[in-house]
C-alpha cells in the first residue's frame, strides 16, 4: 500500500485523503474498514506533510532559438 | 520660372523634380492622421497620412518601423519625421518616414479604445471564452522580463506559497519595438509544451507607452488563441491593458497573478490537521459505539440468565462439597482416636504380661532404666510390679 501511495502524485493524495475523510465519517462503516482507512490516512498525511515540508521551487527558463523556433530547456537558478 | 532651352523627356523631367523635391524636403517633421494602413508582409509599412485639405501616400520600410513601440491604427493622429521621394516609374511622391511617434498621449488612449472596440464585436472578451484556472497547478508558465523586479516578485510568492509547482519561464522582451512579437512568440512556445497548466503574463509598472504591448493586436490575439489558461497581470491595479480583457483572469499586478496561480501550502497544512483531528475522532467514537454495544449486551437481561444459572450450580457444588469434607474430617478424626486407643491399649497389655511373670520394671526420674550402665546408685528409684510400685529411697 506504502508504495502505491509514493508513487502517486500530489494532488491524487489530497483527492484520496479527502475520500477517506468522508468514509471515516459515516456510521455504517466497519470498525477494521475504518482503522485501515485510518492508518492509511495517516500516511498520507505524513506524506502530503513532508511533501510540502521539503519542496523546492524549480525553476526551468525556455532558451529560444528564434530561426528555428526549437526551445531547448536549462535549469535556470534565481540569484 | 527658369527658361527652357530645350525639350525634356518624361525622365530627365522627373529626374529634375525629384532632384528638387529631394533636396528641399530632406529632413521634415510632419503631423497627420493616419489612414489605409497597410503592413505589407515583407515588414514594410503603406499607409497615407492626412487632415481635412490633404493627403501625402508614405512608406515606412523595414529596417525603420521595426524601432517604432506601437503598431500604428487608422485614425490615430502621429507626428513623423522623414523626407520626400519621387518614383519615377510611377511619377508620384511619397513620404519616406524614418521615425513615428504618437502626436499625444490621448492618440495612444483612442488606438486603445478602437482595438477594444474592435476586439470586443469580434467577441473576443466574452465570457463563453474564458478558461477555468486550475487550483492545483504543476507547471506554470511565466511570460516577462527575467531582469525586472516583477519576475523576482513573482518567484518569491511562488516559494512561500506552493513550493510544489515547477515555474517554467519564457523570457520576454515586455516593452519597446519587438516585444510584441516577443510576447507572442513566448505564448506559443509554451503552449507547444502541453504540460503546462496556466500561464502569467507579467509585468511591473509604468506609463502607457511602457505597457503598450499589451495593447498590441497580437498580443491579445495569441492569448485568445492560447489552449493554456492564461492569467494576465501587467502594470498596477489601476492599468488596463486589452490584453487584461482577453485574459481568462486579470490579476491587478503580477504577484496578485501569481497569488491566483497557486494555492497556499498553509491551507494544505489545516486541511491535513482537520483531516487527523476528525478522523481520529470518528475513529474514537467508532470505537466508543462499539465497546458500548458489548457492554450492553453483558448488562442484558438475556446475557445474565446462564450466568445466573451457572453461579446457582456452582454454589449447590460448593455446599456439597463442603458437605462432604466436613462428614470426611469427622470420620477420620474418629477412626484416628479408635486406633490411637486400640494401639495403646496394645502397648499396654504387652507390658502388663511381662510384669504378671515376674519382671520388675526400674526408673529413676520417671525414666525407664533398661541397662546397668544406666543405673545411678543411690538416687531415687521406683520399682514397677505387676500390682504396683514400691519407692526405694537413698
Amino acid at each position: 500500500m506504502t508504495k502505491k501511495i509514493t508513487k502517486d502524485t500530489f494532488e491524487n493524495k489530497l483527492d484520496r485523503l479527502e475520500e477517506i475523510s468522508h468514509l471515516l465519517e459515516s456510521d455504517e462503516i466497519g470498525l477494521e474498514y475504518a482503522m485501515a482507512l485510518y492508518q492509511e490516512g495517516i500516511e498520507l498525511s505524513k506524506d502530503c506533510i513532508s511533501t510540502l515540508k521539503v519542496a523546492e521551487l524549480k525553476i526551468t527558463q525556455l532558451k529560444k532559438n528564434l530561426d528555428t523556433l526549437t526551445t531547448d530547456e536549462e535549469n535556470f537558478f534565481e540569484e | 520660372m527658369f527658361e527652357q532651352t530645350e525639350i525634356l523627356t518624361v525622365s530627365e523631367l522627373t529626374r529634375q523634380i525629384k532632384q528638387t523635391l529631394e533636396e528641399e524636403f530632406l529632413q521634415i517633421t510632419v503631423q497627420g492622421e493616419i489612414s489605409n494602413f497597410k503592413p505589407h508582409v515583407s515588414g514594410h509599412w503603406y499607409f497615407n497620412l492626412k487632415d481635412s485639405g490633404a493627403v501625402i501616400s508614405c512608406t515606412m520600410w523595414k529596417g525603420y518601423n521595426s524601432s517604432v513601440f506601437f503598431t500604428p491604427q487608422d485614425g490615430i493622429k502621429i507626428t513623423v519625421i522623414g523626407r520626400i521621394t519621387v518614383y519615377p516609374p510611377r511619377g508620384n511622391y511619397q513620404f519616406d518616414v524614418r521615425s513615428m511617434k504618437p502626436a499625444g498621449i490621448g492618440e495612444l488612449q483612442s488606438a486603445f479604445e478602437i482595438l477594444k472596440q474592435k476586439l470586443s464585436n469580434e467577441g473576443l472578451f466574452n465570457e463563453e471564452f474564458k478558461k477555468p484556472i486550475p487550483s492545483l497547478p504543476r507547471r506554470i508558465g511565466i511570460v516577462t522580463a527575467i531582469d525586472g523586479a516583477a519576475f523576482r516578485d513573482m518567484i518569491s510568492i511562488a516559494r512561500r506559497r506552493f513550493p510544489l509547482v515547477e515555474l517554467v519561464i519564457a523570457p520576454s522582451k515586455v516593452q519597446g519595438s519587438g516585444a510584441a512579437e516577443n510576447i507572442v512568440e513566448s505564448i506559443k512556445t509554451l503552449n507547444r509544451k502541453k504540460d503546462i497548466d496556466v500561464i502569467i503574463i507579467g509585468r511591473g509598472g509604468g506609463s502607457i507607452e511602457d505597457l503598450w504591448a499589451f495593447n498590441e493586436e497580437i498580443v491579445v490575439r495569441s492569448i485568445f488563441e492560447s489552449k493554456i489558461p492564461v492569467i494576465s497581470g501587467i502594470g498596477h491595479e489601476i492599468d488596463f491593458t486589452i490584453s487584461d480583457f482577453v485574459a481568462d483572469l486579470r490579476a491587478a499586478t503580477p504577484s496578485a497573478a501569481m497569488e491566483i496561480a497557486t494555492p497556499d501550502k498553509a491551507d494544505y497544512f489545516a486541511f491535513i490537521n482537520d483531516f487527523l483531528y476528525n478522523s481520529g475522532q470518528n475513529i474514537t467514537n467508532l470505537f466508543d459505539n462499539k465497546k458500548n454495544r458489548i457492554l450492553n449486551s453483558i448488562g442484558s437481561y438475556g446475557f445474565k440468565m446462564p450466568l445466573d444459572l451457572l453461579r446457582r450450580k456452582s454454589q449447590q457444588v460448593d455446599g456439597i462439597v463442603y458437605k462432604m469434607s466436613v462428614n470426611f474430617d469427622k470420620q477420620f478424626l474418629m477412626l484416628k482416636n479408635k486406633l490411637s486407643l486400640l494401639s495403646k491399649s496394645l502397648e499396654s497389655h504387652d507390658v502388663k504380661k511381662t510384669l504378671e511373670k515376674g519382671f520388675v520394671l526400674v526408673k529413676q526420674d520417671s525414666k525407664f532404666i533398661t541397662r546397668s550402665s544406666k543405673f545411678i546408685p543411690g538416687k531415687e528409684t521406683q520399682l514397677e510390679f505387676f500390682d504396683g510400685e514400691v519407692n526405694l529411697n537413698s
